[in-house]
């Protein structure tokens, strides 16, 4: 499994390939923001510090959205929208963007 | 006939409208002195921008004072820092009348331009740090999400120090003399409108007022109500202390509140949380104390939940639900932050037992961080039960006092 540490609720959970990082946030009772949970509204923004290569590639859905906020994104995923990919490793996000 | 002449700087002027009639506002809050609907036109040597419109029943007057003061092929900006309907109500108006006006709105307002438009239009996303020009004229955007919505930003005009500050700083309160100087006491409803309407977001105000600090404000322009001129550092000084301040007994000892509400029928949800108590009141750090809901009155509830870190709820399953006192208790969460508070769960029961789950999942919607699963016992608890009882309270006090949560999710 993923060792996913959530930084700002000083959660680490493992997690299984293929659970999104919303799935993980509704397990552990993280305090990250959702809004629609479908990828539309950007609100579950977050900083991905480390591990990137553990999560799903960015879809249509995240890439439109972050073309939207502009700027440096390429630390930043939906978490509604990316999942974990391996079966090993270790992601650490943080909240603030 | 509405007085078409506002002038709030030499550049700036007012041309919201007024709502001296309205009484409650968005459902919830009351508004016994009206409200405004603040919109400003700003003018440079190259054009002027449109900082927001208002609730489309009062388009008449906004155009009225819009076309007053410009022509619509002068307006090169118009800017949206909320979308909200009463800010946004004339909008696809404005757009038609000022087909080459470029719209500017945040990136988290996208989805919502979509949802309030219905239908395609152009727009620019403004970040923080992007600015744009009216010749002699700068404006210089804010990101600041989440007060109250995820869409809203603010702006800051330079050459008059003037702070677009969206909802933040705003009051629900009609006088058409405008100024913070000249309006009448509008104390009450300054609070009231932080107290409903940003309160729930207080991390944010605080990263909000971080992010003014960096700038010299002489005139805040906020979406309702007076504006902000004779000490604008006022009312920032007034929201940085609501929104930091220190409670009670967390500015007396320096400790962790962790509190117990519960109901009991037969006295068994009451021994569990007696117990709960004593559990997480054994962890250096922490203070916790029990409540029964059936004794406390709605801004007891307020005060308690946003002074505590930690809230644990006891309920017996009564007809396959939990006590009403008990959702009680979460509805006052609308008033608050729940985010970084951690949320557990309990209850004895006698025949269905879904209580404690349901209270569960309710946190869970409202962003509380959960990170143990619901305690249930049956009726009477036992010697060991009472165990269980107390351990689960000195988990949740110790994941209070900073503990890493480790967990591993079911595949």
């Amino acid at each position: 499994m993923v060792s996913v540490s959530l930084q700002d609720d000083n959660i680490r959970v493992k997690v299984p390939k293929g659970k999104t990082l919303r799935q993980v946030a509704a397990t552990t009772g993280a305090s990250m923001e959702f809004g629609c949970r479908v990828g539309d509204c950007i609100t579950c923004v977050a900083r991905v510090k480390s591990g990137m290569i553990y999560l799903s590639e960015k879809n249509e859905k995240e890439l439109k959205a972050l073309e939207i906020l502009g700027g440096n994104v390429s630390q930043l995923r939906l978490m509604c929208q990316c999942y974990v990919r391996c079966e090993e490793g270790e992601i650490v996000i943080s909240y603030a963007v | 006939m509405v007085d078409l002449i506002t002038k709030i700087t030499k550049s700036v002027d007012f041309i919201g409208a007024f709502d001296p009639k309205i009484r409650t506002f968005d459902i919830i809050m009351k508004t016994a002195n009206g409200s405004s609907y603040n919109s400003y036109v700003v003018r440079g040597s190259e054009g002027v921008a449109i900082m927001d419109t208002v609730k489309k029943e009062f388009s008449e007057d906004f155009f009225k004072r819009l076309e007053f003061m410009c022509d619509y092929e002068e307006i090169k900006y118009i800017v949206l820092h909320h979308l909200e309907p009463d800010h946004s109500g004339a909008l696809i108006e404005l757009m038609q009348k000022a087909p080459k006006a470029k719209l500017i709105i945040s990136g988290r307002a996208v989805m919502m331009l979509k949802g309030l438009i219905k239908s395609d239009i152009e727009f620019e996303v403004a970040n923080t740090g992007r600015i744009i020009s009216l010749g002699d004229k700068t404006i210089e955007f804010l990101s600041t999400p989440f007060l109250h919505w995820p869409d809203t930003m603010s702006s800051y005009l330079h050459e008059e120090k003037v702070l677009f500050s969206g909802d933040v700083f705003g009051s629900h309160y009609y006088d058409e003399r405008l100024f913070d100087d000249e309006v009448g006491d509008f104390s009450y409803a300054f609070k009231y409108y932080y107290d409903h309407i940003m309160r729930p977001f207080k991390q944010y105000v605080l990263q909000a007022l971080k992010l003014y600090d960096t700038f010299d404000i002489k005139v805040i322009a906020p979406l309702h109500g007076p504006i902000l001129r004779t000490n604008p550092q006022f009312y920032i000084d007034k929201y940085a202390q609501w929104s930091s301040e220190a409670k009670f007994r967390k500015h007396e000892f320096g400790k962790k509140m962790l509190s117990v509400f519960y109901m009991s029928s037969y006295d068994n949800t009451h021994l569990m949380a007696k117990k709960i108590m004593d559990g997480a009141d054994s962890v250096e750090g922490v203070v916790a104390s029990m409540y029964d809901l059936a004794s406390l009155d709605e801004q007891n509830m307020i005060d308690l939940l946003e002074e505590s870190d930690a809230i644990i709820i006891g309920s017996p399953t009564i007809n396959g639900d939990a006590v009403k006192p008990a959702w009680d208790l979460l509805s006052c969460m609308a008033f608050l932050e729940s985010n970084g508070k951690i949320g557990a769960s309990f209850g004895s029961y006698g025949w269905t037992g879904e209580a404690p789950e349901m209270l569960h999942d309710r946190m869970r919607w409202l962003k509380f961080r959960l990170p143990v699963r619901p305690l249930k016992i049956k009726l009477i608890p036992t010697e060991d039960e009472q165990q269980s009882c107390f351990e689960f309270g000195v988990e949740i006090a110790e994941i209070t006092m900073g503990k890493m949560v480790e967990m591993e999710m079911e595949i």
